[in-house]
């Protein structure tokens, strides 16, 4: 069994660690159709971050992802308002391959809102590998931005084989495996092992014991980030998993921030960030 | 301020199917909650569900005595077989440190409402005994829930393992309606804000600490609960406090 850790027990005493910043990866906003979320807005967000001590949040606004009438403006407008700890992936849904194109064309006046890009294949249904996609992919691939896919095991829409394709497709874009290959962990494992630009996120692995135990017994732990879904879920409840689970701390605080930050680094200035 | 926590929600054996190192032995388990923290426990075997409620219950009661900081849960069956109760049920239960009960209806083929349980569950519900029911585990559904709270509006119930989406829109019209409804908080805790909204609609008197392991790293529900943004008595109450309570005031 692990001993308590330095940073468990520091945790655990402050709720946060001035030296442990947490960057979460994949983060949303707005209100959902299939739940009750408490905190819907950019500037609960922001209050929430400051509190627990998250670096910074990046995050696809669900308008983006499932209202094409609202789109993308969502997200531009909630990280102009709180840029101190926001960031957003400009979302991606190849239903409207027109709009997708504009999306892509108009990226770069949003440089200090976007990192990538995020893909929400199973909801879509539409696969990650369909050329509606396509100019999301090709950006992401020349400037090797990250891409958040949502991901599934076995899923035809973004489960091992089509994450496989666009694996072998785009070499330099940094493909970031939201939920891992969810349940289809040896897949998700082996993706990382064969291809240099594919990162394990968390979300919905550490509700379960023992998932991440095997991704950094098998992997260590320079390819694992953390995310939450937030404000699906708590920051609390997965920093405490995270510490939890039997890795050592330096595992931990490549999990938290130091992947993160060089995953972010081509992208934006961590320094940039003014927020304390 | 580190709270004393008991834990609603926990389980030892290794079950039919595997699940990643359990506790197999109650001393197994006294020694997980050592590691993470956790002063109490209100446990059950995990037998009890994937072999027989009756060997299942036998073999918990054995592995309690002794055990000053573990409750027990037994499971319960129709009683019309003559299963599981008997006459002398209360009684048995009070001897073994049983204090509390499970039920599993869907996996265990039978019916949870009034028609199968009247007498018995109306002086379950008179003694104050809470009854755990789980959202996971192959235990109930929602329907399930609201059809045995319409039929027993004032036993006592905990809610356990409530949904990895949020739950809200099931969870509050029943806390509203049902003043001994009570929600285990390990997936209350995973949602953002779960434990602080639900706190300032229905106070933290509602709400009790729960790990469920061997399934979650019981430290995120513990770190959720310890920095929830709430008083302080709040998190003694939730973390330990209402469970004490319910526990004395059963009457067994
Ligand atoms: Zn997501």
């Amino acid at each position: 069994m692990k001993k308590t850790t330095d940073l468990k027990k520091a945790f655990f005493a402050r709720g946060r660690v001035p030296d442990c910043p947490i960057y979460d990866l994949h983060g949303h906003m707005g209100p959902s159709y299939g739940l009750h979320i408490n905190r819907e807005t950019a500037a609960q967000a922001d209050t929430v971050l400051k509190r627990v001590g998250i670096r910074l949040l990046v995050f696809c606004h669900h308008a983006a992802l499932m209202a094409p009438d609202i789109g993308n403006a969502a997200n531009i407008k909630a990280v102009r308002a709180f840029p101190d700890r926001l960031r957003a992936y400009c979302g991606i849904n190849p239903n409207y391959p027109d709009q997708v194109k504009k999306d892509v064309a108009t990226f770069d006046r949003y440089t200090d809102v976007y990192v990538g890009f995020k893909l929400l294949a199973d909801y879509h249904a539409i696969p990650i590998t369909d050329p509606r996609n396509e100019p999301a992919w090709a950006l992401a691939e020349a400037r090797a931005l990250p891409v958040l896919l949502h991901t599934w095991g076995n899923s035809v829409y973004d489960g091992q084989t089509v994450i496989r394709k666009v694996a072998e497709r785009y070499t330099q874009a940094k493909i970031l495996l939201g939920h891992s290959c969810h349940s289809c962990w040896d897949e998700a494992i082996q993706l990382v092992k064969d291809f240099p630009n594919v990162y394990l996120e968390l979300c919905a692995v550490m509700d379960e014991r023992g998932i991440l135990e095997r991704f950094v017994g098998e992997l260590g732990s320079e390819r694992i980030i953390f995310g939450t879904d937030y404000p699906w879920f708590s920051h609390h409840y997965y920093i405490g998993t995270v510490l939890g689970a039997v890795i050592s701390d330096d595992d931990c605080r490549n999990i938290f921030y130091r992947n993160a930050e060089k995953i972010l680094g081509g992208v934006f200035n961590a320094k940039s960030l003014t927020a304390k | 301020m580190k709270p004393t926590f008991f834990d609603a929600n926990l389980c030892f054996g290794r079950p039919i199917r595997t699940v990643y190192q359990p506790a197999k032995t109650a001393a197994d388990l006294q020694r997980v909650m050592a590691h993470a923290g956790i002063a109490k426990g209100l446990v059950w075997h995990v037998a009890q569900r994937d072999y027989a409620a009756s060997d299942g219950n036998r073999l918990l009661a054995k592995a309690l005595a002794g055990r000053k900081n573990m409750y027990g849960c037994w499971v319960i069956l129709p009683p019309q077989t003559d299963e599981i109760i008997t006459p002398d049920f209360f009684r048995r239960m009070q001897r073994n440190r049983i204090m509390a009960l499970r039920a599993f209806p869907d996996y265990h083929r039978y019916l949870l409402n009034r028609v199968v349980f009247g007498k018995f569950l109306d002086e379950v519900t008179e003694r104050r005994i809470p009854l755990l029911l789980s959202l996971e585990k192959s235990s109930v559904t929602w329907p399930v829930v609201y059809q045995i709270l319409a039929e027993f509006p004032n036993l006592t119930c905990i809610l356990c393992d409530i949904g990895i989406w949020n739950s809200d829109r099931f969870t509050w019209p029943l806390l509203e309606t049902y003043p001994n409804v009570f929600l285990e908080t390990s997936l209350l805790s995973l949602e953002d804000g779960g434990i602080e909204e639900t706190v300032a609609r229905y106070g933290a008197e509602r709400l009790l600490f729960g790990s469920n392991f061997p399934e979650r790293y019981p430290e995120g529900a513990m770190l959720a609960i310890q920095h929830a943004a709430i008083p302080t008595a709040d998190k003694k109450k939730i973390a330990s406090a209402n469970l004490e309570g319910l526990i004395q005031g059963a009457q067994l």
